[in-house]
C-alpha cells in the first residue's frame, strides 16, 4: 500500500537562481573595510526595527560571510540590504566558491581553525540562502523582524 | 584611528604576576594576525595566567575567536591558564555561542579573573 510521502524542503540548489533584491535595496561594495560594512548594518538594521539583540546577531553573520571575500578571493564582494514588514534581509555577493552547498550545517570543533563563521551564520540568522556557481557565491541572510513567541 | 588596538601589561597582584593583554575596539580578520602575534608573544613568556581584558571590544569575529582559542592550546600545553574578562553584549553571545565559553573560563571583571 502506498503512503503518502513526507516532504521535506530541499536544501538551497546551488544552480537555483535567487529572487532578485528589491527595488529599493541599498547596495555598498567593500574590499577591506569590515567595520563599514558592519556599521552599515547596524544603522539598516536599527532602522528596520530589528531588536538590538538581533540586530547584533545580523551584524556578525554579515560580517563573517563577508570576511569570507577578503580570505578567498582578490577582488571586492557587493553588500545588498533591504526589509519589508515582515523582515531585514542581507546579501553578500562576490566571486568566490562554495563548493559545500551544506557548508556551515555542522558545529566546527573548537580545535580547528576555522569552519566556524558559516555555521554562526546558520545558528544567528532565521533563514540562510546560498547559491554559488562558477559567477560567484551569494548569500541572503533573513532576519524576521516579529519573530514568533518562544516562551522565554 | 586602529581598528583594534592592544595593550599588554604585567601585573602584580599577591604572590603570583599575572599578563594582562587589554583589547579595544573590533576584532576581526582584518586585524587577527597582529592579534596572533601579540598573543603569541605573551604566550611565549610562559606566564602562569593570562587574562584577556575584553571590556573595550565592540565586535569579535570567528578568526578573533580561533586566535584566542590557539593562545589557549599553547597556554595549556605550557601548564598556564587563559582568563577572559568582561565581554560585552556582541561578544560574550559569540562565545556562548561556539562554547568558547565552557572551554575558557569568562569573568565579569579582571579582577575576579585574576582572583581566579
Amino acid at each position: 500500500m502506498a503512503r503518502p510521502s513526507v516532504q521535506f524542503p530541499d536544501p538551497p540548489s546551488r544552480s537555483q537562481p535567487l529572487p532578485s533584491p528589491t527595488n529599493d535595496a541599498m547596495y555598498h561594495t567593500y574590499r577591506s573595510d569590515l567595520s563599514q560594512v558592519r556599521a552599515l548594518v547596524l544603522k539598516q538594521a536599527r532602522e528596520a526595527g530589528l531588536a538590538e539583540g538581533r540586530a547584533n546577531d545580523l551584524v556578525l553573520a554579515v560580517s563573517e560571510v563577508a570576511a569570507n571575500t577578503l580570505r578567498h578571493t582578490r577582488s571586492s564582494g557587493t553588500l545588498a540590504i533591504w526589509h519589508d514588514e515582515e523582515e531585514v534581509v542581507c546579501e553578500i555577493h562576490d566571486e568566490g566558491t562554495i563548493t559545500d552547498p551544506l557548508v556551515g550545517r555542522n558545529k566546527p570543533s573548537l580545535d580547528a581553525n576555522g569552519g566556524h563563521g558559516l555555521w554562526l551564520v546558520r545558528q544567528v540568522c532565521d533563514l540562510v540562502e546560498l547559491n554559488s556557481d562558477a559567477s560567484g557565491t551569494t548569500v541572503r541572510m533573513h532576519m524576521t523582524l516579529r519573530p514568533p513567541a518562544t516562551g522565554t | 584611528m586602529d581598528l583594534l588596538t592592544t595593550s599588554v601589561a604585567t601585573v602584580e597582584s599577591g604572590s603570583e604576576p599575572y599578563t594582562l593583554v587589554e583589547l579595544v575596539g573590533e576584532a576581526d580578520v582584518t586585524n587577527s594576525d597582529a592579534l596572533r602575534e601579540v598573543l603569541d608573544a605573551e604566550v611565549a613568556k610562559q606566564p602562569r595566567t593570562l587574562i584577556i581584558d575584553l571590556t573595550g571590544l565592540r565586535f569579535m569575529d570567528s578568526s578573533a575567536l580561533h586566535v584566542i582559542l590557539r593562545a589557549n592550546r599553547s597556554m595549556d600545553r605550557q601548564g598556564g591558564v587563559v582568563a577572559l574578562a568582561c565581554p560585552r553584549d556582541p561578544v560574550a553571545k559569540m562565545l556562548r555561542l561556539t562554547a568558547a565559553d565552557q572551554l575558557i573560563p569568562v569573568y565579569q571583571s579582571v579582577s575576579d579573573a585574576s582572583a581566579g
